[in-house]
């Protein structure tokens, strides 16, 4: 109903309508357990930098001078993690950036230290530079220490007003016709948020 | 055409070769008459369709830098994670969240405070990832 992704995919989307007015640029990236092989920390900062170069009208001379470079070898690599940090610092001194991370968590342990270095450099040559993650409390420390930096801390727990909007949409959805009538459809708004509000507050409970 | 265009014409290497063999023969042969006579039609001809031939150019080229582009893109990086930031946002319940952005957190790491030392670039969300789908499906 309200997952660290929802919030993600929220906050980027707003991030992003402003950002056409405001000329910044919005790069994220969702970590998942399942494809932890592939999300190396090269392709996944290297995903950072496409969505940043892909908005710009100009591919920066730098990137495409690399580009032709490798072309030329035969059998040819990549990008280093390295050479794309160097790009992204670039292009975040040139324009507003944010980055959003969802799910730093499911991002393996050797891979997030790197993550975490790299957009540390960002930060570093960019103190302006907005990064916006989710994960489990367990991570928050260590994203603070590699971003040498204290973060702000927001808890996303459902609102009232996200559990009736929720139920709202999905009575909407219910293909049984005939089985819900008004006044049940006014018990569950009004039974169902306040059951729920009393789980999360109970999880929320310090241990 | 101008008229510096036109005036051209009888510099060009077949009409030289022409009057030469005419001097020669005292006589132009009929084919190059015929050439003559036909030469401002196959000039046009030969604009309009080198005209047509600059815009095919046009358009190659265009094709050319879009897929330079997508193929450098492509490059930098095999991952896509705007297609899972779709997905998420498709199934995504509308004004569900929102609230965030009110928050005093989100506020002021929104507008940052231009490199101060309390300025904080790193907001941190938390959540119980999957207690939302658990409890309501």
């Amino acid at each position: 109903m309200l997952t660290s992704c929802d919030v993600s995919s929220l906050v980027i989307d707003k991030l992003c309508d402003q950002a056409t007015g405001r000329r910044a640029a919005v790069s994220c990236f969702y970590f998942d357990f399942a494809a932890q092989k592939e999300q190396s920390p090269t392709s996944m900062m290297g995903s950072l930098l496409k969505q940043v170069v892909s908005g710009l009208e100009e591919i920066p001379e730098g990137i495409t001078q690399a580009y032709e470079d490798h072309q030329r070898v035969i059998d040819g690599r990549g990008l280093k993690l390295i050479d794309i940090v160097k790009m992204l610092q670039t292009t975040a001194s040139e324009k507003p950036t944010f980055i959003c991370i969802d799910a730093l968590d499911e991002c393996v342990a050797g891979y997030r230290v790197k993550v975490l270095d790299s957009v540390n450099q960002i930060l570093q040559r960019s103190p302006g530079t907005r990064v916006f993650v989710t994960g489990r409390p367990q991570i928050q420390a260590e994203v603070e220490k590699r971003l040498s930096t204290r973060a702000t801390v927001l808890h996303i727990t459902p609102r009232r007003h996200d559990i009736i909007g929720y139920l709202h949409t999905r009575l909407g959805e219910d293909t049984k016709l005939g089985a819900m009538d008004d006044s049940l459809k006014a018990d569950i708004l009004k039974k169902i948020p306040e059951d729920v509000s009393e789980m999360y507050v109970e999880a929320s409970t310090p241990e | 055409m101008d008229g510096a265009g036109m005036h051209e014409v009888p510099q060009r290497p077949h009409f030289s070769s022409a009057s030469r063999n005419s001097s020669a023969g005292g006589r132009l042969p009929p084919s190059i008459i015929i050439y003559n006579t036909r030469s401002s039609k196959i000039r046009e001809m030969s604009q309009s369709f080198s005209n047509n031939i600059n815009s095919w150019n046009t358009t190659v080229n265009n094709v050319t830098v879009a897929d330079n582009r997508s193929n450098l893109l492509a490059w930098l990086s095999p991952l896509n994670p705007k297609v899972r930031h779709q997905d998420i946002r498709n199934r995504r319940v509308e004004d569900v969240g929102e609230w965030v952005f009110q928050t005093e957190e989100f506020r002021s790491w929104h507008a940052g405070s231009g490199g101060s030392e309390s300025d904080k670039a790193v907001l941190f969300c938390y959540g119980d990832p999957g207690v939302g789908k658990t409890f309501i499906r």
